[in-house]
């Protein structure tokens, strides 16, 4: 019966984050893999949910009143003018908004530019489209982008372009320089831009979010996918939304009605609360992430880890492996694991090979087994927690002894 | 920094519109629910159109939802559901059917039955793909195929009784076939599939190597007869994906938890779409799922009893109005014929009925590939208070004459 498998489900293989998770889990190891806090979300939204449970929200439906908050927010953020009742789209989370917008635009053979290294979930679902996806490295330690790499993996099959921003797994915040050359590339190829921006709120240093539609002729062809997620620290309730031109926003709406139907009505209900937060809410948010950020640069680049981009967005900390390390990621994960009690996810699996500029020697590519993603959106004490158990296992320089 | 592009510009082939919607969905517009709905609120009307009811869903589910909220339950869930709701689902289909399944590799939680549908189509099924429907279906069904680019075979269930013509169903069948869908009990016939149906359905689909698709959402709003899933057939459970959800039986349809349910072999495609499709659903929401399907008989016993006094207010009062009703033996849809009213088709029939006289239906033709053989018919649903049934009656016994 395996035959009867789609071509598209038997390309697609599951998910080595959460593999990773299940081992964690039975060796009862402290999860810095998932991207997920172990902190409670913020009471005021709770109580908003429960409170739309418990008034009677709870059959189909679409909250107008979302598309309103996220039109002011946009137009605060990055100066977009949209018009709520026609270009904004509600899907049960980015993963659907993001899955809804690539079967709204990419027919089979369309090529998909991804840079590498990416979060895994936007291969499979330009795959299973029947997209093509391409692959532009960034290039390390700074994860910086050549022009002239994006510039020549386009080509006239090329449809879209996606861009995470802030960027998963590295932390890279796209610098506008760099918005301005992808911009440039969508406008004068006649590309679409398909973003996905959830970590929009989670900046360090001073650092803003621009979103790509802001540059010039550039909101016509983006669609913007994001989410309550990570910045509300409702990762489990599915909501997010795409926002694109009308047309395209539409096909969406179709797409997800076909799909799924609804968001989850009361989570919606309580959307409306979350986006109202004052100021105050995102900026505790940055400051407290920002300090877990800081921590743990601290406490990895201490045991030996090199750590040579800071990163600027996200929850996330891609560390290189001490240079003396003759282990490959997957080996280092799976022995911190078993010995520390420590997961996180190795690199390789946000690195893909098939890349557009034919660097295939061995050495080039080397650096894609040398990184391990650790998500801090922890608790301080999991996260003194991680301190105390690899604490454990100093050298007598006070370097990770593993190997 | 400006970018000057050295390769040649365009030539004919590359004059696309970066704006254009993929070509097979280009047909697809707003569904005929939303457009019915629109009207009905502009207008005022009674809605009697789209399928979620008016009253809300039980206390004790609501409940579990909120607890799991306030217990911090509020990040990703597993992928393919919370365990102890994988549990719950494994044991109610066991109650309901005596099939024992494997809570972690044969269940697989979704967003709604809906996206158990998506998943399993864009999972299973390969473009050009056949997959039999039996006419009039849920709109989504073809929306979802046609997304696949599965090829769409229509069998016509007809009235009064919209039973299974075999001779046609034996004819289309073939070893081309991929699957078959069914939905029983049916949106919107009301009509439940008979022991000696699937059987015919099993033998035809063994004999021909093609798997079945079944959404049996309203297997609790079975009135007449006992609900039966084809997986229990003999032979049948290796090629069955059954699909099911929370909205319907508890009343709660804007909660998004459905499931299918499959053997592993069949169970791996359609996780994979769905990991891609939705990731995981909503956590909360699922903890109050798996207090909901461990509700005593008793929850079940009177939700039928409310739906058949529900049922029999509105199926009396179409008929006192002038309407041709067909038997409904499950579901809470109800199909009527039109014509004695004298209007031109079955949209034009509900517009009238929405703007004139305050009531709104859905026109039938949406749910056929071929609209002409829907035009005399429209559906009600009766998923609502007895007040709004009532209510809705007399408007029309008022308003509407022959």
């Amino acid at each position: 019966m395996e035959g009867k498998l789609s071509r598209a489900a038997k390309k697609l293989t599951s998910s080595p984050i959460q593999e990773l998770s299940h081992l964690a889990q039975r060796c009862n190891a402290i999860n810095l893999a998932e991207g997920f806090p172990d902190f409670p979300a913020p009471l005021h939204i709770k109580n908003a949910a429960v409170s739309a449970i418990n008034s009677d929200l709870n059959q189909y439906r679409h909250v107008q009143g979302i598309c309103e908050h996220l039109a002011k927010i946009v137009k605060e953020m990055h100066g977009l003018d949209i018009d709520s009742e026609t270009d904004v789209a509600i899907c049960c989370g980015q993963t659907e908004a993001f899955a809804a917008a690539i079967f709204a635009t990419i027919d089979p053979g369309d090529e998909v530019i991804l840079f590498d290294p990416s979060y895994e979930t936007y291969q499979g679902c330009v795959t299973m489209a029947g997209g093509v996806p391409i692959h532009v490295p960034l290039d390390p330690p700074q994860w910086t982008l050549d022009p002239r790499k994006l510039l020549t993996s386009i080509t006239e099959r090329t449809k879209a372009i996606i861009l995470n921003s802030p960027h998963n797994p590295t932390g890279k915040v796209f610098t506008k320089d760099e918005l301005e050359t992808i911009a440039g590339a969508c406008c004068s190829r006649n590309c679409l831009a398909i973003t996905d921006e959830v970590y929009e709120h989670i900046t360090y240093d001073n650092q803003k979010h621009i979103s790509l539609a802001s540059f010039p002729g550039m909101q016509e062809r983006t669609i913007i996918t994001s989410s309550l997620s990570k910045t509300f620290s409702v990762t489990g309730w599915r909501i997010g939304w795409a926002i694109a031109p009308a047309s395209i926003a539409s096909a969406i709406r179709n797409i997800h009605i076909i799909v799924t139907d609804s968001a989850p009505a009361p989570f919606q209900e309580a959307a409306l609360t979350a986006l109202r937060s004052p100021p105050e809410y995102f900026e505790s948010l940055r400051r407290d992430y920002q300090s877990k950020r800081d921590y743990i640069i601290k406490l990895l680049a201490g045991v030996g880890f090199k750590i040579q981009f800071i990163p600027q967005g996200s929850f996330f900390l891609f560390a290189e492996l001490p240079e003396d390390c003759p282990l490959s990621d997957v080996e280092f994960v799976k022995k911190l694991i078993l010995e520390a009690g420590v997961v996180a996810v190795p690199g390789q699996g946000f690195f893909h090979t098939n890349l557009s500029t034919n660097e295939t020697s061995s050495a080039s590519c080397n650096y894609q087994k040398r990184y391990i993603r650790f998500a801090f959106c922890k608790s301080e004490t999991t996260l003194a927690a991680v301190s105390e158990k690899l604490g454990k296992l100093l050298d007598v320089e006070g370097k990770l002894a593993l190997y | 920094m400006s970018i000057v592009s050295t390769e040649n510009e365009t030539t004919s082939e590359k004059i696309r519109h970066p704006l254009q919607v993929a070509k097979q969905l280009e047909q697809f517009k707003a569904t005929i629910f939303t457009q019915m709905s629109m009207l009905a609120i502009t207008h005022g009307a009674i809605n009697l159109g789209q399928g979620f009811p008016n009253f809300d869903g039980p206390e004790f589910v609501k409940e579990a939802a909120i607890q799991a909220i306030r217990d911090g339950n509020n990040q990703y869930a597993r992928g393919f559901g919370v365990p102890d709701l994988n549990i719950a689902i494994a044991e109610r289909f066991k109650k309901d059917t005596g099939l024992i399944v494997d809570p972690d590799n044969e269940i697989t939680v979704t967003s709604g039955c809906t996206e158990a549908i998506a998943a399993t189509v864009l999972g299973l099924i390969n473009p050009g793909e056949e997959v039999i429907l039996f006419a009039p279906f849920y709109d989504s069904y073809g929306a979802t195929l046609s997304m696949a680019g599965a090829n769409i075979k229509s069998i016509t269930l007809r009235p009064p009784d919209f039973a299974v013509p075999i001779d046609d169903l034996k004819s289309t069948i073939s070893k081309n076939t991929r699957a078959i869908l069914i939905n029983t009990p049916h949106n919107p016939t009301g009509k439940m599939f008979t022991r000696e149906e699937l059987d015919s359905v099993a033998s035809l689909c063994i004999e021909n190597d093609v798997l079945v698709f079944t959404d049996e959402v309203y297997h609790k709003l079975a009135f007449d007869m006992e609900h039966i899933s084809i997986a229990t057939s003999p032979g049948m459970f290796e090629r069955t994906v059954t699909m099911n959800s929370l909205g319907k039986s508890f009343s709660l349809t804007g909660w998004k938890v459905g499931w299918a349910i499959a053997p592993p072999h069949l169970m791996w495609g359609v996780r994979q779409a769905h990991t891609y499709i939705a990731f995981s659903i909503s956590h909360p929401l699922q903890c109050g799922a798996a207090a909901a399907l461990r509700a005593p008989d008793s929850y079940y016993v009177e939700l039928k009893r409310d739906y058949i006094a529900k049922r029999a207010i509105l199926v009396e009062g179409l008929k006192a109005v002038g309407f041709k009703v067909f038997p409904t033996n499950g579901t809470f849809f109800v199909l009527a014929d039109h014509t004695p009213f004298g209007h031109e088709n079955d949209v034009a029939f509900c517009e009238y009925l929405i703007k004139e006289i305050g009531v709104a239906a859905i026109p039938l033709s949406v749910f056929y590939l071929n609209p002409e053989e829907g035009k005399n018919l429209v559906r009600f649903t009766f998923c609502k208070d007895e007040e709004t049934i009532k209510a809705a009656v007399e408007r029309m016994k008022e308003k509407l004459s022959k």
